[in-house]
């Protein structure tokens, strides 16, 4: 039996590779705080959203969530749900403001949007299962400022991946900006 | 990239303007301590945004520094300008005829009389002579060694209150005698009117604190205002009260103005019967609901009525307790332990083992 | 970066310094305090999910400590007047077991009172 793939597939399972590629590296960085990290592999995400459209987005990042966590051997853990929660509330996010207005919003405002939804998707499941304490409230700061800032450095670096047309997959002509 | 200044600078504003707008609206408390009336004056507003806040607290400081100088016992108001009432104990001395006094002169005057008289003359402001003669009259006092005949001429001076006449505005006194110092009753007037002025401003969270005396309004936030009651000897809080909307507490203490001659405490209340400063007793402090509108206020109350109780002797505490309506008081002997009224001891939160262990609970003598 | 997100970035900014301001900001209550009779007891963090078992005048209280709360939950005596106070979550709550002579009350940042009587 042959599983027919289209070139779609290719290309999705290219960008699911370099996302898990990133994530791996950052999970060998170690981080000062537990949970800060830049979110690298998000800028693959990102990349793919506006270049071929939200689905794709979303099979990348929970590709890369999934696959990760079985590479890392963190499949169904803690670390695992974490990370399934913050992308999907993160996909949500994106699929919302993928309606705003293109003219004026552009790259850096779905990522830190997305950011911010990534670490509340996340503090959920730590409030609620993982650490039920009151004290979460000291973190939650401290989370926003990381994602306000990474959000905005994904954003550009994925704004610079976009326009100056440095293309990570396709030899095909490129596809007009906006 | 000098393009870029221009949206940051933009960002920058609107980050502040937002801010700005979140931080005015915040219920906050806005707190403010100064000097008047010779002593430290503390006012808390809760709930009022910061600006308004401090106008009010400045219109109240303000006010209070009018009644200062309106009231000032002893000093000249400014520029050689004696304060009213010095200008009327000179006239009360020389024997003057009827001199023009203010409505506000005319109403201070006829509630204290009322006071003096409903507490048999124990509290007495027209004694200003024999307060002067111990040396309280200063800003600053030293020992003061007087003759006991000094003493006695001035016990049989015997002046009073109901020797003042006030009629249509005007008042003379048939004892040149009479020396009004208005010093345990003023902080309680002043704290009535501060409470009066924020009601009328739709102020209804507030706490006032004039030399130790507080009147509350409303309350902190969520919680009641809760404040603290002093060691007589050390400057820490025995216990802690919450006071409830209109209730105000006050407190005589030997500690607060006194001088030390030959071992022994020389403290400013002074027993009019006998012309000597107050020993045996450390502290009374008095907590007064608020008041029906035709009646002496809470804040006057709370200054005023400390005083009595402070000067009777122990077996006579309570009648006098009794006689002028108070219900809600501790007194504190020089043994530093405290006797409080059953009323009073469910209102005390207390903080002070030494003074628990030699606590006193006892029933006062009522109606 | 366009003009929206110049104002999603102001937005963050202002979220985040918004959420440090509340959340960050010590007027609550951070301990409580357990007195036995006229001294004090001991005193615990709310940061800290434990039960301490007090013995009292008439028997063993327990009192608990979770979410940044604290409770009698366990009491000797027949009214049960201090357990059904609840849980005290703020600077400044009290609640009292007479018989037993224990007391709960929350300190936080901020002082006993608010003014000095004098």
């Amino acid at each position: 039996m042959q599983i027919k793939t289209t070139i779609e597939d290719h290309r999705i399972a290219k960008l699911a590779a370099l996302a898990i590629a990133l994530h791996m590296l950052e999970a060998v960085i170690p981080s000062p705080l537990p949970g800060v990290k830049p979110g690298i592999a998000n800028i693959v995400t990102l990349y793919v959203l506006f270049k071929h459209g939200f689905a794709s987005a979303a099979w990348v990042s929970i590709l890369r969530v999934f696959a990760s966590s079985l590479l890392l051997g963190q499949f169904l853990s803690p670390t695992f749900m974490l990370s399934l929660a913050g992308a999907l509330l993160s996909l949500g996010v994106l699929w919302l403001s993928m309606h705003l207005p293109k003219k004026h919003f552009g790259t850096v405002s779905l990522s830190i949007l997305a950011a911010f939804a990534h670490i509340a998707g996340q503090l959920i499941i730590v409030r609620l299962w993982l650490i039920p304490h009151a004290s979460v409230a000291y973190l939650v700061p401290i989370f926003a400022m990381a994602a306000l800032f990474f959000g905005l450095i994904n954003g550009i670096i994925a704004h610079k991946l976009l326009y100056n047309e440095i293309s990570i997959t396709d030899t095909s002509p490129r596809s007009s900006h906006h | 990239m000098h393009k870029g200044f221009k949206p940051l600078l933009i960002v920058a504003a609107c980050c502040l303007a937002i801010w700005g707008l979140i931080a005015y609206n915040q219920p906050r408390l806005y707190h403010s301590q100064s000097y008047v009336f010779g002593t430290l004056v503390d006012i808390s507003i809760y709930g009022e945004p910061e600006a308004r806040a401090r106008a009010l607290t400045n219109h109240i400081l303000q006010d209070f520094q009018h009644l200062h100088q309106q009231l000032h016992a002893w000093k000249p108001a400014a520029d050689n300008q004696a304060s009213e009432l010095s200008t009327l104990n000179a006239a009360f001395s020389s024997g003057k005829p009827a001199v023009n006094i203010s409505p506000r002169m005319a109403e201070i005057l006829f509630d204290a009389s009322k006071l003096s008289q409903q507490s048999n003359g124990l509290f007495n402001p027209s004694i200003g002579h024999l307060i002067g003669a111990w040396g309280f009259q200063r800003d600053e006092f030293s020992a003061v060694n007087i003759d006991k005949e000094t003493i006695s001429n001035l016990v049989k001076a015997n002046p009073r209150m109901s020797d003042i006449v006030i009629e249509n505005n005007t008042a003379y006194s048939n004892n040149p005698n009479v020396k009004l110092d208005l010093g345990g009753y003023a902080k309680g007037y002043a704290l009535d009117q501060a409470a009066d002025y924020l009601r009328k401003q739709q102020v209804s969270n507030a706490l006032i604190n004039i030399g130790g005396n507080i009147i509350a309004l409303g309350q902190h936030g969520d919680t009641a205002w809760r404040v603290g009651i002093q060691h007589p000897r050390k400057p820490t809080a025995i216990a802690t009260l919450e006071l409830a909307d209109g209730w105000a507490i006050g407190t005589s203490g030997d500690y607060q103005r006194y001088f030390m001659l030959d071992g022994k405490r020389y403290c400013h209340i002074i027993d009019p019967r006998t012309g000597y400063p107050v020993q045996h007793t450390q502290a009374v402090t008095v907590l007064i609901p608020p008041q029906a509108a035709h009646s002496s206020q809470a804040g006057v109350l709370s200054d005023v009525a400390s005083k009595p109780i402070f000067i009777e002797p122990w077996a006579q505490k309570s009648t006098i307790a009794a006689t002028l309506g108070i219900q809600h008081y501790m007194a504190i002997d020089q043994a530093s332990h405290a006797f409080v009224t059953p009323e009073m001891q469910t209102k005390l939160t207390w903080l002070d083992a030494d003074f628990k262990k030699h606590l006193h609970v006892q029933a006062t003598a009522l109606h | 970066m366009r003009a929206g997100d110049w104002c999603v970035l102001t937005a963050g900014i202002v979220l985040v310094a918004v959420l440090f301001q509340q959340l960050w900001s010590h007027d609550g209550a951070t301990r409580v305090q357990i007195r036995l009779g006229d001294t004090i007891y001991g005193t615990y963090s709310l940061n800290q999910q434990r039960d301490i078992h007090v013995e009292g005048a008439i028997g063993s209280a327990t009192v608990s400590i979770m979410n940044g709360r604290a409770r009698f939950s366990k009491s000797p005596c027949h009214n049960q007047y201090c357990v059904h106070q609840g849980w005290l979550s703020r600077s400044g709550q009290a609640a009292l077991c007479l018989p037993n002579q224990l007391s709960l009350e929350l300190i936080g940042e901020t002082k006993n009172y608010d003014s000095l009587n004098y």
